[in-house]
């Protein structure tokens, strides 16, 4: 271990200030701080709070019923990233459809779906494209190339999110956040100089055990003055300005959009849909799809959970009926939601 | 949210990078990184190579918390 | 054999060309005095315990870096005796074969299971081939089934870990996991890895060599080290305390794994073993096992524990503690 790791180790075991809660809003994030055992060296007046970061927790139930409609109503081939397919939907997962004989392929990039399609012409492709601004620009780059080439048989159903207005919507939640670095290595980090002004406190955080630890130690060290404050902690890949190719990218395919969150319900100006130039690869207007809503199971408290308003073990069903094999929300679907991480390292 | 992935380029032509990672390769685009050259890190995700990196993670670590302390 | 034979229907219908194929294939490849032509082969065991294990392979594709099928059928079944302590003997294996299959590639199959075969010492003695329709399998499973003469100086079982056993692994973990997800070509990857896929019968003859007192060995197949670890955890009822540092991982298959979000200790394995025996044998176990040809990395990577019953506790690389994540079903790459 590197010297200022040793520093930072010893400034978070050692903190003896007020109590503080601290927010990780990604669930990369959640996920390496259970690999690491960070919690674990967390002296008790130091909370961590697992946020809404993980863009497959957060993917309501209604989405996943569209993919399944798309799947065995219209014979869609569906291309998702692995995390999505154990996902439960109101009657099934796209597993459960699997094996009604859809086709669901995972992709490790939506543009491996675009080769997909353009490789099987006999085929109608549908890319499930959700996830946060670090994500989206992968879309984008999809809907554009499939309008370059023309291809007719490749299309998106959307639920891609931004995090700007959730950050509004969990004010509160947490004294600082630990900001999710490849989101802001997209957008840049004017926007948490903004919140900084508005009092929110916060750092943008790599992913290493080094840097979890330096993040977590600069937020210790910066909340003993009381002001707000804002601090780039990942600087060797997170610029101020963030990466203006993307942002012009996504900004020239996509618009913004009312979203439902899974369990926050729908945030304002919170999702990204397709322009009208991509309307013909927007699969819920190719498709010319019904309104299909999601029935969440009631017992379910992911919502709560992606608030921090409560912690896995507090819901009724988490352990017993909800397990990483048998998920009844989506928290506990993706190795980084905060329930399964729960469950997996508890 | 987004589970990122640090590699070297080893080549660049139309848009797209051939990266390594540990003896892992495989093509991604470069699209949205403009002078890609190889030898550069990168961060990658989903297929798409998003940001340079600019300093080793040791460099990092020193910096960030000489700042703080 | 020119090479665009296939194997037909009337391959598998009983008659002349199902003799011919027999003839053709498999007698040439796993001719030995007792190789039978009658119903069942007649086998003179004599004295002793005998282990007795039988396991079905199906994979895709069925040819990949460092081995086919073939080779796989073999060293299964020889790994699984070996694991017992037992001497590989004799084997029978049941092919179903998919119509239209390249009889050229049914033959190389049929080679790499004869080299694999003597290498391991292990005879094989009968076998059985169906054709099934296209489309009714996928290209070609196979079905082996062996027998063994168990040492008398050996009793391992899943259930006899102890605190203070030290864990060992005789290689890098993963890479056999790692090259079939790289020959499904699924993903855009390319990486230089080879399969670990090896008969381990010398290796477990090498380490009773240094000492009988072995608690456990298990051949890490399908579910990784991982799920290993867990299986003996619960059977034992013990805690396990691994050291996540000392775990050997191909760079390469790290690579990979950092690309898809996959653990390498639940990726399979199909030539690594786990070895769990008193801490005082340990250091000499690992120094035999370094010498020979398919455990040149192997290493100590943990110990039992009275403590955490049924878990698998990490020490990490900053020094704290947390679980393994307990085994889950399908691998699948994340993104998230």
């Amino acid at each position: 271990m590197n010297d200022s790791v040793k520093t930072a180790k010893d400034i978070v075991t050692s903190y003896s200030g007020r109590k503080l809660r601290i927010m990780e809003v990604c669930g990369t994030h959640t996920h390496e701080i259970f690999r690491l055992g960070i919690r674990k060296l967390l002296p008790e007046n130091v909370e961590l709070i697992s946020g809404p970061g993980c863009p497959v927790c957060v993917t309501p139930v209604g989405f996943i019923d569209e993919a399944c409609w798309l799947a065995l109503e219209k014979n869609c081939v569906i291309c998702t990233f692995g995390d999505l397919i154990r996902v439960p939907g109101t009657e099934m997962s796209l597993a459960g459809a699997r094996s009604e004989g859809a086709q669901i392929k995972p992709v490790y990039s939506p543009l491996d779906a675009v080769d997909y399609a353009r490789e099987n012409p006999d085929k109608q492709v549908v890319f499930l494209a959700v996830g946060f601004e670090t994500t989206t620009p992968s879309a984008c780059l999809a809907a554009e190339t499939a309008k370059k080439e023309g291809l007719e048989n490749f299309s998106l159903l959307t639920a891609n999110k931004t995090m700007p207005n959730a950050y509004a919507a969990l004010e509160g939640s947490a004294d600082a956040f630990l900001y999710p670095g490849h989101v802001n290595a997209i957008t840049g980090t004017q926007i948490c100089e903004e919140l900084k002004e508005k009092g929110v406190s916060g750092v943008v955080a790599g992913f290493t055990a080094g840097e979890l630890l330096t993040a977590l130690a600069v937020i210790l060290k910066l909340s003993e003055s009381g002001e707000p404050f804002f601090k780039n902690c990942y600087p060797r890949v997170v610029k101020a300005e963030g990466n203006p190719a993307a942002q012009k990218l996504i900004e020239k395919v996509m618009q913004p959009c009312d979203s439902e969150w899974r369990g926050l319900g729908v945030i304002p100006m919170s999702g990204m849909e397709l322009r009208e130039g991509y309307a013909a690869f927007d699969a819920r207007k190719k498709y010319d799809m019904p309104v299909i809503k999601g029935k969440p199971n009631p017992a379910c408290r992911c919502g709560d959970v992606l608030q921090g308003k409560c912690k896995p073990s507090d819901c009724k069903v988490f352990g017993k009926v909800c397990t990483p094999e048998h998920p009844v929300g989506a928290c506990m679907v993706s190795g980084e939601g905060a329930c399964s991480a729960y469950y997996q390292y508890n | 949210m987004c589970v990122g992935l640090s590699a070297r380029v080893v080549s660049v032509k139309d848009g797209t990078a051939l990266i390594d990672a540990s003896g892992a390769k495989r093509e991604v685009s470069a699209d949205l990184l403009e002078e890609l050259e190889p030898g550069d890190y990168v961060m990658v995700h989903a297929g798409v190579a998003i940001a340079k990196i600019t300093q080793s993670d040791e460099e990092e670590y020193d910096d960030v918390m000489e700042s703080v302390i | 054999m020119s090479s665009n034979k296939t194997v037909t229907l009337a391959h598998g219908a009983g008659g002349k060309q199902t003799s011919e194929l027999i003839a053709k294939v498999f007698k040439a490849h796993f001719s030995n005095p007792e190789f039978t032509a009658d119903d069942a082969a007649v086998l003179n065991i004599g004295e002793g315990r005998l282990a007795f294990t039988t396991d079905g392979f199906i994979v895709s594709p069925f040819e990949f870096n460092g081995g086919n099928i073939g080779k796989l059928s073999i060293c299964g079944t020889v790994n699984d005796l070996s694991c017992m302590g037992a001497k590989p003997l004799y084997m029978t294996c049941a092919f179903v074969i998919e119509e239209g299959f390249p009889l050229d590639k049914l033959e190389e199959i049929a080679a790499a299971m004869e080299k694999t075969a003597a290498e391991a010492g292990v005879k094989i003695v009968a076998g059985d081939t169906k054709v099934a329709g296209k489309g009714q399998v996928d290209k070609v499973f196979i079905t082996t089934t062996g027998i063994g003469r168990i040492m008398d100086n050996a009793h391992t079982s899943g259930t006899f870990a102890k605190p203070g056993d030290a864990i060992i692994v005789t290689g890098d973990v993963g890479r056999h996991g790692c090259t079939i997800l790289l020959a499904r070509d699924e993903f855009g990857i390319e990486a230089d890895v080879d399969s670990d896929c090896a008969p381990l019968w010398g290796t477990v003859e090498s380490i009773y060599e240094v000492t009988g007192d072995i608690h456990v060995i298990r051949d890490a197949t399908r579910g990784g080290v991982g799920t290993v670890l867990y299986e003996i955890a619960e059977q034992s009822d013990v805690g396990i305390a691994l050291n996540a540092e000392k775990i050997p991982v191909d760079e390469r298959v790290k690579g990979v794994c950092g690309m898809l979000g996959l653990e390498p200790l639940y990726l399979a394995c199909e030539g690594r073993l786990v070895i769990f025996a008193p801490e005082e044998h340990a250091e000499k176990i690992v120094e035999q096992l370094h010498k020979g040809k398919y455990s040149k990395n192997a290493a100590i990577i943990g110990r039992v524990t009275e403590e955490n019953k049924g878990k698998v506790v990490m020490e990490t690389e900053i020094g704290s503690q947390t679980l393994l994540p307990q085994p889950g079903g399908e691998l699948l790459p994340r993104i998230c």
